[in-house]
């Protein structure tokens, strides 16, 4: 009974469970504040977050089942073309379970990380609502419904890079941040503007249908531009990349964790639907792959000649954006098969190399990586653990981010672009560099030894040991993720007249 | 009928002109977030432009779309005044050029 209602809602169901949960949360911790039972709340955050992922295996289900496997959600019974609407396919679908499993990890991480934080109740409810604003957009099926729960992601995240608003770090980070995304947001409003000025409407299935395969006349190479500047500021593209490293190095740690794990994946997954709604994969092939060598190569180069160990993550994820591109600029089901394999390997890795720099915070308030000589002895299984996250972003064999790297650049000479290839190769010989650098500093011999370091709590090692066991195991065996990237690429590329058609009909 | 079209096009490319300089030369942060709102209101007004583009009449689905980025951003501008404040608890000043603490 209550599953057939939870199942004929007008939302996706994780959608709905996470903007429930985090309206909820100011009403429970009141009452648990008054029963005198304030870890409620953490529960409570836990309970929503695992209850997404369960329901996205419920979505899962769902999509088998449905024909065409798409699902098209009507918000309160407006028609499609028309009213805004939610489109769940296979892509989506790998997409929100990458989201709710890193928010999952993260939120179980935070419970343990912010325990003496005065604000929970603001954080759990805006760290819900993060995760949401991210599953909206994967979920979007019209460019307005798009922009909304972009819009969503876009604020819960400035003000969560800005959390600890004691120190001035993070409110110069996030004030940063807010400048830039949301002149990007301007931008996503005007080339929406531009397609409704073309078609008439914001559907997806209407855009697809009109404009693919139109000739290139000058307001499209507009459209084209102001896409790229919209969709590029979140997700880091090279010439618009300046806020990342600010704002994800003065982020709370498990903030950092999520957004450079998934939140810029997201807006580089929304940049890539979009131009594969709307262009012929032709048109954006050559200015994608320029993008691609520019944000690798000034990513690695960049993160070269940092000391602080936070901020040359964030460094490494421009980088990592940038193999990221190549797949995108491929234009193949193969490429895009790398691109969405690495999008989720790299939210594993990333958000445990974040979670681990977290530890080592937390321990020792220590950030610079000329301090941390030597922390094999104090803390052996973050140590461990930070070093398998490093050597999987550089791409060692045994580790996922291998795997992914490889289908890349192989995917790269498929589309007759070698040169991507070998300045991907190029940049991965770089990034090892400093990859190295930091393992170096950890097992250094002669550092100093701490008796009063010890391990972090064990909640906190307990999740980076899970991702880095993670790492190891997927990059040994990876067949179940494999296959499912496999169908979320196809159904890029083939499943937009399925969507067509069940839109349009 | 009185052509409106290329009034009004050529005044969105103006506000999204000078919201940019805004941005790109004000120093004072309160006018940032101007800049900001003036960019939105362009691109507000680009839809509501190509609205009235449809054959014969006003077409209400952008006006429901500008409504509710009007919202939206106006969600933004409250967010960034909150930052502003705290900018200046700690900075003292709302000049941004004193905003380059955090090095490259």
């Amino acid at each position: 009974m209550v599953m057939d209602i939870l199942l004929s809602l007008p939302f996706p169901l994780p959608l709905f469970i996470l903007l429930v949960g985090s309206v909820c949360i100011p009403l429970i911790s009141i009452l648990s504040d008054k029963i005198g039972t304030p870890r409620v709340r953490s529960y409570w955050t836990l309970l929503v977050a695992s209850l997404s992922l369960v329901s996205i295996f419920v979505l899962y289900t769902q999509l088998m089942a449905a024909p065409n496997n798409i699902l098209v959600f009507q918000i309160w019974g407006q028609l499609p073309p028309l009213g805004g609407c939610f489109e769940v396919d296979m892509l989506g679908l790998f997409m929100a379970f990458s989201i709710s499993f890193l928010g999952l990890l993260v939120t179980i991480y935070t419970i343990s990380y912010m325990k003496s934080e005065q604000r929970l109740t603001e954080f759990y409810s805006l760290l819900m609502l993060v995760m949401a604003g991210m599953l909206g957009v994967v979920f979007a099926g019209d460019m307005l419904t798009l922009f909304v729960f972009w819009e969503m992601m876009s604020i819960t995240s400035y003000i969560l890079v800005a959390f600890l608003k004691d120190t001035w770090r993070g409110i110069e980070a996030g004030f940063k941040y807010l400048i830039m995304s949301s002149m990007a947001g301007a931008f996503i409003l005007l080339s929406m503007s531009l397609l409704y000025g073309f078609t008439g409407s914001l559907n997806f299935a209407t855009l697809a249908s009109t404009l693919k395969g139109a000739p290139l006349s000058p307001w499209f190479i507009l459209l084209f531009s102001v896409i790229i500047v919209g969709f590029g500021v979140k997700s880091a593209i090279v010439p618009l990349h300046t806020w990342l490293p600010d704002a994800y190095s003065e982020a709370p740690d498990p903030i950092s964790a999520l957004l450079a794990g998934i939140a810029t994946e997201t807006a580089l997954f929304a940049l890539t639907r979009v131009l594969y709604l709307i262009f012929e994969p032709s048109v954006f092939m050559i200015p994608v792959a320029i993008f691609a060598i520019a944000t690798m190569s000034l990513g690695n180069i960049l993160a070269l000649r940092q000391d602080d160990l936070k901020r040359l993550l964030a460094y490494s994820s421009i980088a990592q954006i940038g193999y990221m591109l190549i797949g995108v600029s491929t234009g193949l089901a193969y490429g895009l098969f790398g691109t969405f394999l690495h999008i989720f390997n790299h939210s594993l890795m990333k958000g445990m190399a974040f979670l681990a720099a977290g530890n080592i915070t937390h321990q020792t308030g220590q950030r610079n990586i000329n301090n941390m000589q030597g922390l094999i002895k104090m803390m052996p299984i973050t140590t461990i653990s930070l070093i398998i996250a490093l050597l999987g972003l550089g791409g060692v064999p045994g580790t996922n981010g291998f795997i992914s790297k490889f289908v890349l650049l192989s995917s790269a000479i498929g589309a007759n672009l070698p040169i991507l290839a070998v300045i991907g190769v190029i940049n991965v010989a770089i990034s090892m560099a400093y990859y190295l650098r930091v393992v170096m500093a950890l097992l250094n011999d002669k550092g100093f030894k701490n008796s009063k370091i010890g391990e972090a709590p064990l909640l906190m090692v307990g999740i980076t040991s899970l991702m880095a066991v993670l790492i190891i195991v997927l990059g040994i065996f990876p067949n179940p993720i494999l296959g499912f990237a496999s169908d979320a690429s196809k159904s890029l590329l083939e499943g937009l007249k399925n969507y067509i058609g069940a839109v349009l009909g | 009928m009185i052509e409106t079209f290329t009034p009004l096009i050529v005044s969105v490319g103006l506000l999204l002109s000078i919201g940019f300089l805004c941005l790109i030369v004000k120093i004072d942060a309160i006018r940032l977030l101007m800049g900001l709102e003036i960019m939105f209101n362009a691109a507000n007004l680009a839809f509501i432009t190509f609205s009235t583009q449809q054959s014969g009449f006003v077409d209400p689905y952008a006006q429901s779309v500008v409504m509710i980025t009007i919202v939206l951003d106006g969600a933004v501008i409250a967010v960034g005044l909150a930052m502003i404040l705290n900018v200046y608890k700690h900075y003292k000043t709302l000049d941004i050029r004193k905003l380059r603490r955090l090095k490259w």
